[in-house]
């Protein structure tokens, strides 16, 4: 019983943690405008739209987050061989990872931007100065919680995998769940800003970014302070339930019915998503409306 | 070499002589993993190519538009498909790896129930963004109707957009691609931990225990390392981008199956043969 | 300034990039056998040299390859390229001395049938995709191999499986965890060299390429990655050995990360600090 509150309260924590993650994620990676939206940062100089945002084209969320995840984890596992403390290692590790991570969003940045010069586009270097360092704030917010939920995962919980194997997973989960919810929201809510509101951006905008801020140009701060309200959020929430669901029906329930009820309970769980998903799209539906009229209706 | 002009669409048309050629190589891996281990390596090798064929015809079932959906502009999740089915397949992983001394039935069904309720939880929430962040329904650009519910898709696609969000096929479909993922990684691991475990004491002239975290790591590198090539494989194979198990490049999936079960044959062929040599 | 121009239409062809790196890539590796003749670790940075040298080449093939428009995002190549080469890299460890030259082999072979899977059986006909996949399998192999030789100065499956429990007096972990596989740095040097390996092109793809600045980038990432590995390298060799592989990374990582910084300049539109969009026409 007690092995079982002790495993709550780490799943609990885990799962705490993880919705950090999450959401520092998604703004970090919307403030360097990594993932797919970065599609229209690179491609609106080319449409003759000149911006000051940052491009930083370091890989997907999912492989970029693995690594920062498996290194910060990595980093850890190899100051813990050397008896440092563990609060301290983690902190150490992720310390590192955010200076590889911050590099490369540098050089980036760099190579985008000058492999643009054909169509005008500058180098921003006080760019590289403001938003570099935030992002690397958030990467690291991001990048010691996921370290810590795998420390926890692989102390607490007693999971076999390495630290750093778990670094991997957790990682490239992170970013898999980030960038799915946090990249439309960022993508169309805050780059299309000047598109109507409730229908996707028609492909022949491509490329006409909002660039001018309420004073002034829009930076990329602008970007993660817009999606830290929303798409943030929700990404976090979204990493957060992984995590958190996950290591829940297992501790509970792994022992009931020789495995099998855990199975049960992630079946169960995965239905009452299902259930909630179809009654979004229906809601959606009904009250948004079609776009246009039924092609049944408009021919007479 | 100019570029993106040399690439010839093919779309769907199969290549029977290369099929055949990878049938036949499938049979000759298969046949040196009976000449070099009869029993044991056998039965890890025929695990491995099912776990990695489930990997391939999964990541099918995975709806990912892209970058066009990060822009509303193409249904499915924003982001590439391999990272993503990766994402799931390796969460199953997770789970299953934890339940590994339960028996491989309820490990490999765990990993699987740890893929779909990861892809579950995503899906659900690219919908959520998309009705109440961006007040936008969804819409399959390349069905009239959704195959499972019966709505009809065409009038709730907004202007100048190929569609956008999940619609419920969709969402089912990633439900299914993240158990076939997180069930195929799981297979591919408990199947190599198995044979490690069994014949690493006597290769490292070692205790059983000693070797466990040697046996452990070695089995999760190369299970994720096979979920990768048989991710990318399968990316490729769709180019990209599919909407679920509607979309017509489903289609595809023979084609896949072919060459997942032959890089899996090869890669887990080395893989046995670490502690066989 | 003529001259420059021709360098850099032209480049360097991609066969002299893939002989050189191979060359490169073994003879470092080969290098660092030093360790066991002076029976020390101080010759491990070969291994981080050898892991340069590699990506080096690796980028290139990535280039050539991605010029195709290959449907999915660059990173995918470094993640198959690493994929096939982990693989063959843990089975090549088995055969001692031979290990980098079994492990060329080994990947050329898994990386040829993988592209003939994915040209023929998946029906891409991507004139260099068989090409390109097998030595992406190689560099896969051979970067993953250079990474362990950095962190445990050997590239023998026992090296890597045993953890030398010299340092510190290790006492409370048993010495088969503490090491390269047992420890699970694998996948951190599975993934520091996939990143590595993609990004220079991802990040320098555009109309306003340059082949000069995307490999002094990949050197960059090279030096990047061997500076973390290095420290991680710590925990297994001697802190001697593991200073004099830090100290070369950082003096290698500061000097190509200048020399990219003055080639980003050279070729950016105009390098300017706190200024407004320039007034372009029309707007």
């Amino acid at each position: 019983m007690e092995q079982i509150v002790f495993g709550i309260g780490i799943t609990a924590l885990a799962g705490a943690l993880a919705t950090v993650a999450g959401s520092a994620e998604d703004t970090e990676s919307n403030i360097g405008s990594q993932g797919d939206p970065n599609s229209q940062v690179q491609l609106a100089p080319q449409m003759g739209f000149v911006h000051r945002i940052f491009n930083k084209a370091v890989a997907g969320e999912p492989p970029a987050y693995a690594l920062w995840c498996a290194l910060g984890a990595g980093l850890a596992w190899a100051f813990l061989a050397m008896h440092v403390n563990a609060v301290l290692a983690i902190v150490l590790g992720s310390l590192l990872a955010v200076f590889v991570q911050g590099i490369y969003a540098t050089t980036a940045y760099l190579g985008r931007t000058s492999s643009l010069a054909k169509f005008g586009q500058p180098v921003y270097v006080d760019i590289l100065k403001s938003m570099t360092t935030v992002a690397m704030a958030h990467a690291f917010v991001a990048i010691f919680c996921t370290v810590t939920i795998c420390y926890l995962i692989n102390a607490a919980l007693g999971h076999p995998f390495p630290l750093p194997l778990l670094g991997f997973i957790w990682g490239i989960a992170l970013g898999a769940a980030g960038s799915a919810t946090g990249n439309p929201y960022y993508g169309k809510e805050r780059q299309y800003q000047n598109q109507k509101f409730g229908a996707g951006v028609p492909i022949s905008a491509s490329g006409n970014i909002v660039r001018y801020a309420e004073a002034g140009e829009r930076n990329s701060i602008d970007n993660g302070f817009f999606t830290a309200k929303f798409g943030g959020p929700a990404s976090g929430l979204c990493f957060g339930l992984i995590v958190f669901l996950e290591l829940w029906r297992t501790i509970l329930f792994e022992k009931v019915g020789a495995g099998w009820g855990a199975i049960i309970v992630g079946i169960l769980i995965i239905l009452v998503f299902t259930i909630i998903d179809r009654y979004m799209e229906v809601w959606a539906r009904k009250n948004y409306g079609p776009y246009t009229a039924p092609a049944k209706e408009a021919a007479p | 070499m100019t570029a993106v002009a040399a690439k010839p669409q093919t779309g769907a048309i199969f290549n029977p002589t290369a099929m055949v050629v990878g049938i036949v190589l499938l049979i000759i891996l298969l046949g040196i993993g009976y000449y070099v281990s009869p029993t044991l390596g056998l039965a890890a090798l025929i695990g491995i190519v099912i776990g990695g064929v489930l990997i391939g015809f999964g990541v099918h079932f995975v709806p990912v538009g892209g970058a066009p959906a990060a822009m509303g502009q193409a249904p499915g999740i924003a982001t590439g498909v391999a990272m993503l089915a990766a994402g799931a397949g390796l969460a199953g992983l997770f789970g299953g790896a934890w339940a590994a001394d339960q028996g491989l039935l309820i490990a490999v069904i765990t990993g699987g129930i740890g893929g779909g309720l990861m892809m579950a939880i995503t899906c659900m929430m690219v919908n959520f963004v998309y009705v109440f962040g961006m007040g936008i329904p969804a819409a399959s650009g390349k069905v009239l109707k959704d195959p499972i519910t019966g709505d009809s898709q065409p009038e709730y696609k907004s202007q100048g957009t190929e569609g956008h969000g999940l619609p419920f096929v969709s969402f089912v479909g990633g439900v299914i691609g993240g158990i076939l993922g997180g069930a195929g990684g799981t297979l591919i691991y408990i199947e190599l931990l198995d044979l490690y475990k069994a014949t690493l004491p006597t290769v490292m002239n070692a205790s059983a225990a000693q070797i466990l975290p040697i046996a452990v790591a070695t089995a999760g590198m190369f299970a994720i390392g096979l979920f990768l090539v048989n991710a990318v494989l399968t990316a490729y194979n769709i180019t990209g981008t599919i909407e679920g198990p509607h979309d017509p490049k489903f289609k595809r999936w023979p084609r896949s199956v072919v060459a997942s079960a032959v890089a899996s044959a090869l890669c887990g062929l080395v893989a046995i043969l670490i502690v066989l040599i | 300034m003529t001259v420059k121009v021709e360098v850099i239409e032209g480049g360097i062809p991609h066969q002299k990039i893939m002989i050189a790196g191979l060359i490169a890539t073994i003879v470092c590796l080969y290098l660092s056998y030093l360790n066991v003749y002076t029976n020390t670790a101080y010759f491990s940075f070969f291994g981080g040299l050898a892991v340069v040298a590699a990506l080096i080449w690796g980028s290139h093939t990535i280039k050539v390859l991605c010029s195709y428009g290959i449907g999915t995002g660059v990173p995918s190549a470094g993640m198959i390229a690493f994929g096939s080469g982990v693989i063959a890299m843990l089975l090549a460890t088995k055969f001692g001395n031979a290990a980098p030259i079994v492990a060329l082999i080994l990947a050329a072979v898994i990386g040829l049938i993988l592209g003939y899977l994915a040209n023929e059986v998946l029906n891409m006909k991507i004139p260099v995709m068989i090409q390109s996949l097998t030595e992406l399998a190689v560099v896969g192999a051979l970067t993953l191999m250079g990474f362990a030789v950095l962190i445990t100065g050997s590239f023998t499956f026992t090296g890597l499986t045993t953890g030398s429990v010299t340092l510190f007096g290790m006492i409370s972990m048993p010495s088969y965890q503490v090491s390269f596989i047992g420890g699970g740095l694998v996948a951190v040097a599975f993934l520091l060299g996939s990143i590595a390996v993609q990004h220079p092109f991802n990040a320098c793809l555009g109309p306003g390429w340059k082949q000069d600045r995307m490999l002094m980038l990949t050197a960059e990432c090279g030096f990047l990655s061997m500076i973390v590995a290095a420290v991680m390298s710590f925990a297994l060799i001697s802190a001697g050995a593991a200073i004099i592989s830090l100290l070369i990374a950082l003096i290698g990582w500061v000097y190509t990360y200048c020399q990219y910084i003055e080639l980003s300049k050279r070729d950016a539109y105009a390098w300017l600090d706190a200024k407004p969009i320039p007034d372009v026409e029309g707007h």
